[in-house]
This record gives C-alpha cells, sequence and structure tokens, in this order.
C-alpha cells in the first residue's frame, strides 16, 4: 500500500510536465497542419481571415521580457549587494522583507497599479494618447521580477566564501575592488540563475501583462519603438481564449503560444539548473 | 577611501528603488482600497446588485479561499508520496531525473496549466468552468513548490536518526509515522501554507476554467462556476467609466493581500519558530 502510494505520487508528479506538453501538442496540432511552420514569421493576426502570424507577440514578449530585465537588474543586484556586504543583519533582514512583501503581491493587483497609476502616469509624462505599450509592460515587469532577482542574486553573494573574502583584503584591495573582482564574479552563476528564473517569471506573466500591454496585435513600428500598444504571447492568450472556438485552427494557435512559452519557459529552467550544478 | 565611498554611495541610489517601492506601492494600495472599507463591502451577499460593483465581496472570498483549498487538499497527498519517495525508495538516477521534472514544472507559466486545464477538464472530461476545474489547475500550480518543500523538510532530519530506527527494525511505514514527519511536519505545514498563498494570488490559470464574473455565492456542486477575487479585482479594474468599480476594485485589492498576508505570515512565524528549535536542539546534541 505505501509502495503504491509513494510510487504513484512520483509518477503522477514526474508525468504531469509530458501530461501538459501532450496535450499542448496534440491541440496547436490543426496549426500546423493548415500553415505548416510559416506561422513563427508571419506578422499578420486576423482570425477572421484564417491569418495567424506569430511574429507579432514574439516580438512584443520579447521586448517586454528585455525591457523589465534591464530596468530590474541594475536595481536588484545593487539592493542584494547593499544587502549581503552593507548593511548588518538587521537592515538586511529589513531589505528582505521589503522585497517578500513586494513578491507577495498577487500578479492582478500589480495589473490594478499599472492600470490606474502607471497608465495616467505615463500619458501625463510622455504626452501619449494611450499610455497601453510595450513601454508599460516593461516597467510593469521590471517591479515584478525584482524580488526574484535581489532575493536569488543575495544569496549568491552570501555563499561566496569568507577565505576568498579574507585573502582579498589581505592584498589590501579596497571595497569596490573586492566586489568587482572577486565577490561578483564568484556569485555570478548564482546571479546567473537568479536572471533566468526573473526571466521566466516575467515571460510567463499574463494578467498584469494583459492589462497594460494594449493588446493590440502590430509589430512595433519601427522595430524599437516602445511607446505604442502591442501583444505578448500571454496576452494574447488571455485576451482571445475565451472567444475562441474549441478545435478551431484559432483555439489551435492560442494552444500555439501557451505551447511556445512552456517549450522556452523548459529551456530556461534546463539552464538553470545546469547553472546551480557547478 | 574616495572610491569606496563613491562606489558605496552609488550603490545605495541604485538600490533606492527596491529600498521604496515595497512600501509605496503597499501604501498607495492601502491609501486607495480603504474608503471602500465598509461592513456591507466585507460581508455583503447580495450577488444582484450591480455586477458585483455595489454588493460585497465576500462571495468572491469564500470562492477564492474554496479554489485554494481544494488545490491544496488534491496535491498535498501527492508532493508527499513524491517527497517520501524521493527519500525512501528513489535511486540516484531517479532522483536526478524527479528534481530536473520538478524544477521545470516550477518554471512553467500558470497560464500554461489553465490552457491545459482548459482543454482536459473544461472540455475533454466536460467539468465545464467549475470549481473542480479551477482546483485541479491550481494544483498542478503548486505541486513543484510543495514537492521540493516536502523534500528540503525531510532533508533536515538528522541521518543518524534514520539509520537509528532502521537498526531497531523498523518497517519503512514506521521510519515515516514515527521518525520522518514528527520531525519534518512544521517544514511541511510551512510549505502548505505557502501554497496556500499561491494559489490565492494567482489569476491567469483560473480566469476562463474556474471563475464566472458574478452571481454565484456558495457553488450547488465541485462542478459549477464559483467567483474570486483575483477575477474580481481583473473584471471591475476595466469598468474604467464607473468609479465605484475601481473604488471596489481598490478594496478587494485590498481584502486579497490582507488574506494573502495571512497564510504568508503564518508560514513565516512556523518557520522561524522551528528554526529556532531545532538551532537549540543541535546546540544541546553538541554539548
Amino acid at each position: 500500500m505505501l509502495r503504491l502510494w509513494l510510487t504513484g505520487s512520483a509518477f503522477v508528479s514526474g508525468m504531469t510536465i509530458l501530461v501538459v506538453l501532450g496535450f499542448l501538442i496534440q491541440a496547436s496540432w490543426p496549426l500546423l497542419q493548415s500553415q505548416g511552420l510559416a506561422f513563427v514569421t508571419e506578422s499578420e493576426w486576423y482570425p477572421y481571415e484564417q491569418l495567424y502570424g506569430l511574429a507579432p507577440v514574439l516580438v512584443g514578449s520579447f521586448w517586454s521580457i528585455l525591457l523589465a530585465l534591464l530596468l530590474a537588474l541594475p536595481t536588484g543586484l545593487a539592493a542584494a549587494i547593499l544587502a549581503a556586504e552593507l548593511c548588518g543583519g538587521r537592515g538586511r533582514s529589513i531589505v528582505r522583507f521589503g522585497m517578500e512583501l513586494m513578491a507577495g503581491i498577487p500578479s492582478v493587483v500589480y495589473g490594478l497599479l499599472g492600470l490606474w497609476l502607471l497608465l495616467p502616469l505615463l500619458e501625463s509624462r510622455l504626452n501619449l494618447l494611450t499610455g497601453r505599450s510595450l513601454l508599460a509592460a516593461g516597467l510593469l515587469l521590471a517591479v515584478m521580477i525584482l524580488p526574484t532577482l535581489m532575493v536569488f542574486s543575495e544569496e549568491a553573494i552570501r555563499t561566496v566564501s569568507r577565505e576568498q573574502r579574507e585573502m582579498a583584503l589581505n592584498l589590501g584591495l579596497n571595497w569596490p575592488v573586492r566586489l568587482w573582482r572577486v565577490v561578483l564574479p564568484q556569485a555570478w552563476s548564482g546571479i546567473r540563475v537568479a536572471i533566468l528564473l526573473a526571466l521566466g517569471r516575467a515571460m510567463g506573466e499574463t494578467v498584469a501583462v494583459m492589462l497594460v500591454v494594449g493588446s493590440l496585435d502590430r509589430l512595433p513600428e519601427p522595430f524599437y519603438n516602445l511607446l505604442q500598444p502591442a501583444q505578448t504571447l500571454t496576452s494574447r492568450i488571455g485576451r482571445e481564449m475565451a472567444e475562441a472556438a474549441v478545435g478551431s485552427v484559432h483555439w489551435a494557435a492560442l494552444i500555439m503560444c501557451g505551447l511556445v512559452l512552456a517549450l522556452v519557459a523548459m529551456a530556461i529552467s534546463l539552464l538553470a539548473q545546469r547553472g546551480q550544478r557547478p | 577611501m574616495t572610491n569606496t565611498r563613491i562606489a558605496m554611495v552609488l550603490v545605495v541610489l541604485l538600490a533606492l528603488p527596491a529600498l521604496l517601492l515595497p512600501a509605496m506601492s503597499l501604501a498607495y494600495i492601502a491609501y486607495k482600497g480603504i474608503p471602500a472599507f465598509s461592513w456591507d463591502f466585507i460581508f455583503g451577499t447580495d450577488p444582484g446588485s450591480g455586477f458585483g460593483v455595489a454588493g460585497g465581496v465576500f462571495a468572491q472570498l469564500l470562492g477564492s479561499l474554496l479554489l485554494a483549498l481544494g488545490a491544496v487538499l488534491v496535491a498535498v497527498p501527492f508532493a508527499l508520496g513524491t517527497a517520501l519517495y524521493y527519500h525512501l525508495l528513489a535511486s540516484a538516477v531517479q532522483r536526478h531525473v524527479l528534481m530536473a521534472l520538478m524544477n521545470m514544472l516550477q518554471g512553467i507559466p500558470p497560464i500554461v496549466f489553465g490552457l491545459c486545464g482548459l482543454i482536459v477538464f473544461v472540455h475533454l472530461l466536460h467539468w465545464g468552468v467549475s470549481l473542480a476545474s479551477g482546483a485541479l489547475i491550481l494544483a498542478a500550480v503548486i505541486l513543484p513548490m510543495l514537492v521540493l518543500n516536502s523534500i528540503t523538510a525531510l532533508e533536515q532530519i538528522p541521518f543518524e536518526d534514520t539509520e537509528a530506527a532502521r537498526s531497531l527494525g523498523l518497517s519503512h511505514a514506521s521510519v515515516i509515522a514515527r521518525v520522518w514527519l514528527p520531525r519534518a511536519w512544521p517544514g511541511m505545514l510551512t510549505g502548505l501554507l505557502l501554497g496556500m498563498a499561491r494559489a490565492l494570488s494567482e489569476t491567469a490559470p483560473i480566469l476562463f476554467t474556474a471563475t464566472v464574473f458574478s452571481g454565484v455565492v456558495w457553488p450547488d456542486s465541485i462542478f459549477a462556476p464559483v467567483t474570486s477575487l483575483q477575477t474580481h479585482i481583473f473584471y471591475l479594474s476595466q469598468e474604467g467609466s464607473d468609479p465605484a468599480a475601481i473604488q471596489a476594485a481598490w478594496g478587494s485589492a485590498v481584502v486579497l493581500i490582507m488574506v494573502v498576508a495571512v497564510f504568508a505570515l503564518l508560514a513565516r512565524a512556523l518557520s522561524r519558530h522551528t528554526n529556532r528549535q531545532s538551532g537549540v536542539l543541535s546546540e544541546g546534541a553538541d554539548s
């Protein structure tokens, strides 16, 4: 009985991911059948005319993630250095508690903040017709991945061995040099994992992005224009899933967006695990 | 010295957003949300009035808790079994594979589970948009976290204890029941509370699989849809033309954060308590 329970639950837990993948592949198959692989680079998405180009959402997801990472990384890393190197135990636990509080705010509440605080701010400051844009999504995602970046980077910095630090101190190196030449290179593999986890989080975030990104299936024009409404993989699924008819090509195309998310997330996770095992 | 000082100032300046944002965002949410509070807002169950704009959030709160509780109830037996399998029966290769699969599962965006649940539970099994579909999807979302947490909790048990129990000729079942669970349950309970908090925070996977906009206070069966605080906030926030709806959205956000915080803080208190206790125990063993 015991053996059955343990083996059974381990089997179920392990198989979950394969079952998820299997159903996603099976359900997105009609798209491959009707369009081949060309949809990846097509830029038109009009379900009524059977056009299912994924390029706008891929570009949208890419820009919003990149922006979020570029904005959040300096702050997250600095906060990690501050907590691990400069603060005492008390200051450190205050900074970390702040990060835990931030991580505890549900994503839909971040969406609410984005919609009714960030968008009006962007509109008035940048003189935009609508603040709904990749910039808004990037800013909101930056706030949301900050705790992940900070907490994991801080742990990575704290695991740098005492001997290494003391050796550098004995060489008479001052703090910035010790940090830049000894501590950060030693902690890099851990920081890399933090970045990868934050990437995965930013990519999969749905409701908050959905509320601020504008949900317009257009490629940014020109390609670096982050101030116009756009669409990401997750926001498209969230916006259209309820409307698509079960089993239609539209349905299959939306499932394909989910499949892309799942595959990229798995790749990120594998990379992160390789980083954790030195 | 000046170099050091400049570097420190730079680090503090860069870190400033991380130091200020938590307090600022919470304060802003409270400032916007608390004016919405009243007895009727929290405990009003009148679902008909203005599609949840005028009524209270009691039904939504109930739905959220039901979904999260269902998810934890489904996930815990599997998580516990998997963690025990990992420590008791798994070979080195199996451990390696199981760990990799769990980490991968944890990285999968929740919306993907929502999609898969939509295909399997809602359509293939004809459960429809229902409490059961939502609870099972959320169970998959929190499963890897619970498994990894239980594995860590079991790892804390000193090797000597297990060896001693084994040398007394105890069976697998007795080792689990007499040695492992008594020592590991606080860690596992911490994981369970965090899983509850996580399930309460998720919106995307239940948006089109478990919840409807309004009209449900207590679902008739587990195959009936519910309303939830998360999706309530999502819908209300888009009612831009109605200030009362936005007000209610901020109020619901405060309620949601408070409920999540209750579970997160309980987990925090419990893990601190056990850390202190195990610290005392190991010190006692050393001396």
